[in-house]
């Protein structure tokens, strides 16, 4: 991996595979990312200019971190640890149970679901402690078994 | 309320003929002077307040001095072959200039200005066009880019030793040099003592920051000014220094606006004082001097790139590349004019009329040769192999 500094254009993280083929990447200083492919022998490269947000996720593909992403499930692949998977699941808080704090919902000992996060009015609470109470338009991060999942949407947030 | 309407006047026709240029996928910069010429004194006459308009355009020249100061770093200067990259360029270039400059008729520090406006590519429309035409995987690009870099160190340099020249007589020079160089140790030693003090005011949400930045920019302008220094090389080493202040990197997208705004009015505002005289203009010698100009200056960016190509990439092929995306001149070569010009030691007619020729011929046929520089260093490549087999 080759990095150089263009200044006035942004960061260039250039790849040289033996057969001669080229991929390089570069952040632009407009926060834009362009990403090269420059085939041996080729006349012209390919390029494709993506916002951070796709970059992210073909970055995410590349590295195999993530595996498949369903409406609002996400699992999470460790290339390290090949058969450890993560089901993550964001769901809206219900009327049921705005208003109530996690220890309050018991959600934990009823489903063996946890709480990881709570993204509330564009911030993130990670971790967040059990005495936090959940807000309308809370969206919360849930880690669990496929199974424990249903089951929590079902018996605590009261989703169909 | 003149002043408004002059206002309009230079936005909307910058604004409809910087669109026309984008849409035929040309440079803008020539577009904006062709706008000022048109509606300026030596086209329709249209401006009231004329003063009012090169004062904003002063702003531009500022700002910019500023931009490419903070943007300014040397630190790829100790890479191999980096030094001899940046004078090659310059040697071929200014050289070439110079020569020719006095070859018809200028004196020598018009000569020297000339030099200057040969030498310095547009960065601007070479960056763009690297962008543009997807050229940023090639090795030549990091090496064009550096060039570009390496000609603001040596634009700051000639504009400290041009305004020192013009500054009067003999004996004045390094007198002036001496107060100028004090004058950015000076700058320099007080913005890193204050970055303490300023870096907070910074990180502010409200309007104190754009304050501060504009208070920086215009109160050492002013001081300048006073002290009969150049307020462009003093902008150009006040954006350097708070380059050194870490909480100013969040400011410094709107400093960009200011600046590409006040940069576009400058552009007018050289075009509308252009005293266009069909008679000079058309005159044989003229289109000689010109015609001699626009082809050493292409030759010239073609032989340094060569050049450098041969030692640096170890192949010719490559450096003719580099010699076709260096080609477009555009915005320092005016800046330069206009800051000879401001120097009011009397810049000849021809000197002026064959610069923004030059400035606004070589911006468009610049862009041509960025763009097909593939195919031109291909084609040039074989035409040398035919003849020398």
């Amino acid at each position: 991996m080759r990095i150089s500094e263009l200044p006035e254009i942004g960061t260039k993280y250039e790849i040289e595979s033996p057969k001669g083929d080229k991929v390089a990447v570069i952040f632009l200083t407009t926060g834009e990312i362009e990403l090269y492919v420059l085939e041996a022998g080729a006349e012209k490269p390919s390029v494709t200019r993506l916002t951070s947000e796709e970059a992210r996720r073909v970055g995410s593909v590349l590295t195999g971190a993530m595996l498949t992403i369903e409406r609002e499930d996400v699992e999470v692949s460790f290339s390290e640890i090949s058969d450890l998977r993560i089901n993550i699941h964001v769901c809206p808080v219900t009327k049921y149970v705005i208003g109530k704090s996690i220890e309050d919902l018991a959600i934990r000992k009823k489903t063996g679901v946890t709480i990881i996060a709570i993204s509330r009015r564009g911030q993130s609470i990670i971790s967040p402690p059990p005495e936090t109470v959940l807000e309308e338009g809370d969206l919360i991060v849930v880690i669990g078994e496929h199974e424990q999942i249903r089951a929590c949407a079902r018996e605590i947030l009261g989703v169909k | 309320m003149t002043f408004l309407l002059d206002l309009a006047i230079v936005t909307v026709s910058c604004l409809a003929l910087g669109l026309a240029s984008k849409y035929l996928r040309q440079a803008a910069i020539p577009a904006y002077i062709i706008a000022g010429i048109l509606l300026g004194k030596s086209g329709f006459n249209l401006i009231t307040s004329y003063e009012f308009v090169q004062w904003l355009g002063k702003i531009g020249v500022i700002l910019l001095m500023f931009y490419i100061g903070h943007e300014f770093n040397f630190k790829g200067i100790s890479e191999p072959g980096r030094v001899f990259t940046g004078c090659t360029d310059f040697f071929v270039n200014f050289i070439a200039g110079f020569s020719l400059g006095l070859l018809i008729g200028l004196s020598p520090l018009e000569a020297f200005i000339l030099a200057s406006a040969v030498y310095i590519s547009s960065s601007a429309i070479v960056i763009s066009s690297l962008i543009e035409n997807k050229r940023l995987i090639y090795p030549e690009a990091e090496t064009v880019v550096w060039l570009m870099v390496f000609e603001d160190i040596i634009l700051a340099i000639l504009l400290v030793v041009l305004t020192s020249i013009m500054s009067g007589s003999l004996a004045m020079i390094p007198v002036s040099l001496a107060k100028t160089l004090l004058f950015i140790v000076f700058i320099l030693v007080l913005i890193r003592r204050l970055s303490n003090f300023i870096s907070p005011l910074f990180e502010r949400d409200d309007e104190i920051p754009i304050l501060l930045i504009f208070a920086l920019i215009f109160g050492f302008s002013a001081i300048a000014h006073r002290l009969i220094v150049s307020e462009v090389i003093v902008a150009f080493f006040l954006g350097s220094a708070l380059s050194g202040v870490k909480s100013f990197r969040n400011l410094f997208g709107a400093t960009i606006s200011f600046k590409n705004l006040f940069l576009t009015i400058f552009f007018f505002s050289f075009g509308m004082m252009f005293q266009f005289k069909f008679e000079t203009l058309s005159s044989a010698d003229f289109v000689l001097a010109l015609t001699a100009l626009i082809t050493l200056s292409i030759l010239g960016k073609f032989v340094s790139g060569a050049i450098i190509g041969k030692t640096v990439h170890g192949s010719l092929e490559t450096g003719l590349r580099v010699g076709a995306y260096t080609t477009p001149r555009g915005e320092f070569s005016i800046v330069l004019l206009a800051v000879a010009v401001g120097m009011e030691t009397g810049i000849s007619e021809l000197l002026l009329s064959l610069v923004v020729a030059y400035v606004i011929i070589l911006s468009i046929m610049g862009s041509f040769f960025a763009k097909h520089g593939n195919r031109i260093g291909r084609t040039m490549i074989v035409g040398i192999n035919k003849l020398l087999p």
